[in-house]
């Protein structure tokens, strides 16, 4: 018995993904490669939270929220209230929708690597670093809209010595994100691949079974939590940016 | 050992599509109703404020009349009382004057009646006086002497009442 990862992906491919190898795509003169099944699972997650969207959005009663239009009302009025939390009503309300898509599309796609057979988007960190690329630019456009050119003052205070300092600080920023995130998630997928394939067959099921189950459950926890972190402080490094002096 | 390719772009690529998406067929109508639902409760605040204030008008209004109707009831009742007191000291009174005026009348009836008996009393007993001293002494008196004996009996009689 082969025992290693590769091998355990291999066998769980139910669906035959195009598991190695990329995707090229040549543009010009530049080649362009894609992760394949990175890009497939993430249309599946779109479609998924598209039809939650439309799911929640159809007959909407105002007076008694039932259903999916409950849990999406739920999602958007916390999210309103940590961005109302950290900065202006007015600056935030920009902000608001891009957040609370950061929130439902991470979960979703955090939760659906829980499925085996299929994989987490973001268990990639090409996604979590395009995502977290994404909050990058999105201080950056809030700063400028909202201090002008003087936003870019912050990188020498208190004084022009620390300019090093504040910009290692700003890249950091998008390298956290991704890899928290990406850390997170890719262990949890690895563990539930090792769980079903090292512990597999009847001598093993109750040990491996109870072990996944845990996991699992572990792992919705897990992927709630790293989706609110990834949200929280993409409202946080944003508010920074827009805010006064810190 | 960490291989970054252009699925970073794709996806940046997939998640504004995803957030044009939500922005356009999710969010909108959500953010229409919860504003909708929060005109509504808004609304309906404002209109029970409304309601209590007109209710406290009403009830103050209702006291006020109520105490009115009480201060007036109580008026009428002494303005009763008070005339009913009045009327029974009329008519105690009138009874009085009407006694009084009875026993006047009564009074006088009996004194008129009184001095007729009296009179009629005198002259009966000076007749008859006259016819008895007549008979007894039989014709031997003179006129004189019986005008004298006459007279005599009537202050007599005069004194006895």
């Amino acid at each position: 018995m082969q025992l290693s990862l590769e091998h355990m992906e291999e066998l769980l491919n139910f669906w035959g993904w195009p598991h190695n190898g990329t995707w090229e795509l040549t543009l010009g003169s530049t080649q362009l490669a894609f992760n394949p099944k990175t890009l497939i699972m993430t249309w599946i997650v779109m479609i998924l939270v598209a039809l939650f969207g439309v799911l929640a959005t159809r007959n909407m009663n105002m007076r008694k929220p039932q259903g999916a239009q409950n849990v999406l009302e739920m999602i958007w009025e916390f999210i309103r209230g940590l961005v109302n939390d950290n900065m202006d009503p007015k600056k935030g309300a920009a902000l608001l929708s891009i957040v609370v898509t950061y929130l439902i599309f991470i979960l979703f796609s955090n939760l659906i690597g829980l499925v085996p057979t299929l994989g987490s988007p973001t268990a990639d960190y090409n996604t979590n670093l395009g995502l977290a690329l994404f909050t990058f630019l999105l201080i950056f456009v809030f700063g400028i809209r909202y201090k002008g050119l003087g936003y870019f003052k912050h990188y020498v205070k208190p004084f022009a010595l620390f300019l090093p300092i504040n910009i290692i600080e700003d890249l950091a920023k998008p390298v956290t994100l991704t890899f928290r995130l990406y850390g997170n998630i890719y262990a949890g997928e690895v563990l539930i691949a090792v769980l079903l394939g090292l512990l597999g067959g009847w001598t093993h099921v109750f040990g491996g079974f109870l072990a996944s189950v845990v996991w699992l459950a572990f792992s919705i926890f897990v992927g709630c939590i790293q989706a609110f972190i990834f949200t929280m402080l993409s409202i946080v490094y944003v508010s920074q940016a827009v805010g006064g002096e810190h | 050992m960490l291989e970054f390719n252009a699925t970073i772009l794709a996806q940046i690529v997939d998640f504004v599509i995803l957030l044009i998406f939500l922005k356009l067929v999710v969010y909108k109508p959500l953010c229409k109703l919860l504003e909708n639902r929060s005109e509504h409760v808004a609304n309906n605040i404002a209109a029970a404020e409304q309601e209590r204030q007109e209710a406290e008008q009403l009830k103050a209004g209702y006291e006020a009349e109520m105490r009115r109707a009480r201060e007036k009831a109580q008026e009428i009742v002494e303005k009763a009382t008070r005339a009913s007191e009045d009327q029974a000291l009329q008519i105690v009174s009138n009874a009085k004057n009407e006694a009084e005026k009875l026993k006047e009348n009564a009074l006088a009836g009996i004194e008129r009646e009184k001095q007729k008996a009296v009179a009629e009393l005198r002259e009966q007993v000076a007749t008859l006086s006259v016819l008895v001293a007549g008979k007894i002494i039989n014709k031997t008196m003179s006129k004189d002497i019986q005008r004298s004996m006459i007279n005599d009996f009537i202050k007599e009689a005069g004194e006895l009442q």
